[in-house]
């Protein structure tokens, strides 16, 4: 057990029999020798989010999670499945992807870290950089290399995503996943 | 407003003075009073009870208070027959074990648990109002955070209907006379300034008596036992009995005994100046309007100081310039040793600009509701 002034974000708690990560935890000290934990909350089971507070000295289990490295292998309606270092399959629910979903398509390599709870997988996270190939865009701009004028562009998978005006179809680009925006032309 | 009578099981651990008791207390009456709630409150200290209401037995465990039963919280803590709609804690205190449990069980049963309330210390700073009525899930059911608080956004603070008109009741000559009477003051000339003293020890006690003594202004202070009263003896080095009152210089010092609720409102409602300290007194002297100097309660890594800031960031926002250069640092040599005291001369001198400002603060403090209302409004969209 824990106390809710020891969670930090980043951090797993148990609650009400969940896994919640801790997104933000502010403390603040409530009166005489009383301090609050006020919290942002978001479940690994469900993505749904709270913001609760809590009592500093409030106790609660913490969950450690396990990690495993995967890469993506195919998709059987409504799950996911990846392949663990061993080959083992690794199902992953669809909901439980989120935006990975906007950058998951046959055939892709990156290594992408798996977390598991209680032996199952709950999320799935990319590589802070990807690489992807542009399938559809308008013809670049002539003369424009400065990459501050953007214009649409499709994915293999269908998404879309704005990128420079540069960028042309069959170029493989670099996507900062934490953000889903367009960082540049991959480099060869 | 009409609200159905809800059964509610109030909680207060009393940690080391008056507060605690006293702002349960008035809640509770006012639950019961105004809002036709039914109330029942466990207290782990009934002799302090006693002190503020003498209706209180001590050496009972069960007893009826004004229409409101009371309960001595101790180590056999025992489960109350009726069950609960509503459950509050106050600052922060633990609800027993076997009433967790209880409540664990009444929500089974129930398929639905009690309205669960956390009510909290009072800030000024500007977390509470994110944190006012968030839920706090824990022991398989729900918790509510209620902050008091001055802004909108907060539960407001804890006043009865009747409390800001009694400082008109006392504002005349002759009732003014009348009430120094009862406390053994007789023969105080008209531009007097009536001070109450209520705080804390406080290093910087002996400043003001001395800057009272000297100063042009008559000045008596009228100082209800408590903790202050051993630095006031010092100061005079000698005893100060109650209905005994000392003259130094252009300072008559009185000591009173320690007041009951009613009591102590009335001497705020007479003072033209109240030194109070902690929680309760200082919501009491605010929602009458009058100037107040804050004793704030100490706290680790002096967490106090922001919170002494916070409030005097909201307090002096729509002040005069001049008001606010004068207050900030008498509030601040007030509650920090090692600053300087300044001089309340200019002040009692010439009080209309702080008691407008006073004034015009506590109709603010009305815009927000009293925070019984507030709470009963809280309970009442949850049931």
């Amino acid at each position: 057990m824990k106390t809710a002034q020891e969670f930090r974000a980043g951090s797993v708690m148990s609650l009400q029999g969940q896994p919640w990560i801790v997104l933000k935890a502010e403390f603040n000290k409530s009166g005489r020798n009383a301090s609050v934990m006020k919290m942002k909350l978001k479940n690994l089971l469900t993505g749904a989010t709270q913001e609760p507070v809590f009592k500093a000295d409030d106790k609660f289990d913490q969950v450690i999670l396990e990690r495993r490295q995967v890469t993506y292998s195919y998709f059987q309606d409504p799950l996911y499945v990846f392949m663990d270092e061993e080959y083992n399959p690794v199902e992953v629910e669809k909901e439980n992807l989120g935006d990975v979903l906007n950058f998951i398509e046959d055939g892709m390599t990156d290594v992408c870290e798996a977390t598991f709870y209680e032996g199952k997988a709950i999320s799935v996270e990319l590589p802070t950089t990807i690489v992807r190939t542009v399938s559809y865009t308008e013809p670049a701009v002539r003369g424009d290399t400065s990459g501050k004028v953007m214009k649409l562009a499709k994915l293999n998978n269908g998404y879309e995503l704005s990128v420079a005006a540069f960028v042309e179809i069959g170029d493989a680009i670099e996507i900062d996943t934490r953000t889903g925006e367009f960082k540049g032309r991959a480099k060869n | 407003m009409q609200t159905a009578s809800l059964r509610w099981h109030l909680f207060c651990r009393v940690i080391d003075n008056f507060g605690d008791i006293g702002v349960c207390w008035r809640l509770a009456q006012q639950l019961q009073q105004v809002h036709g709630q039914q109330i029942s409150l466990w207290v782990d200290d009934l002799a302090s009870f006693a002190a503020l209401e003498p209706g209180v037995n001590p050496a009972l465990p069960q007893q009826q208070v004004q229409g409101i039963a009371v309960y001595r919280w101790d180590e056999d803590f025992s489960l109350p027959a009726d069950e609960p709609e509503v459950v509050v804690e106050t600052f922060a205190c633990e609800l027993p074990p076997r009433y967790l449990h209880f409540m664990q069980q009444l929500t089974q049963r129930r398929g639905q648990q009690p309205v669960w309330i956390n009510l909290e210390y009072l800030s000024a700073e500007d977390w509470v109002r994110s944190c006012h009525g968030s839920p706090s899930p824990v022991h398989g059911m729900n918790k509510t955070f209620f902050f008091p608080g001055f802004t909108e956004g907060t539960g407001g603070l804890l006043f009865d209907a009747g409390l800001p008109a009694l400082a008109q009741e006392l504002a005349s000559a002759e009732a003014r006379t009348a009430e120094l009477a009862l406390y053994g003051v007789h023969n105080i000339a008209d531009n007097t300034r009536l001070i109450s003293l209520f705080a804390y020890e406080n290093p910087a006690l002996p400043h003001l008596l001395e800057q009272l003594k000297q100063g042009p202004q008559p000045v008596c202070l009228l100082i209800p036992q408590g903790r202050i009263s051993a630095g006031v003896e010092a100061w005079l080095q000698q005893p100060l009995p109650v209905g005994q009152p000392q003259q130094r210089g252009a300072l008559t010092l009185c000591t009173l005994p320690f007041l009951s609720q009613p009591q102590y409102d009335r001497l705020l409602a007479l003072c033209d100046l109240n030194c109070v300290r902690g929680e309760e007194s200082f919501v009491r002297a605010q929602m009458l309007g009058k100037p107040m100097l804050w004793h704030i309660y100490q706290q680790e890594e002096d967490a106090h100081l922001v919170k002494l800031e916070a409030f005097m960031a909201l307090y002096l926002q729509a002040a005069a310039p001049e008001l606010r250069e004068s207050l900030l640092p008498l509030f601040r040599g007030w509650n920090q040793p090692g600053l300087p005291m300044p001089d309340l001369q200019p002040l009692l001198a010439a009080p209309q600009g702080w008691q407008q400002h006073a004034s015009e603060w506590q109709q603010g403090l009305l815009q927000l509701g009293d925070l019984a209302a507030n709470l009963v409004q809280q309970v009442v969209n949850r049931v």
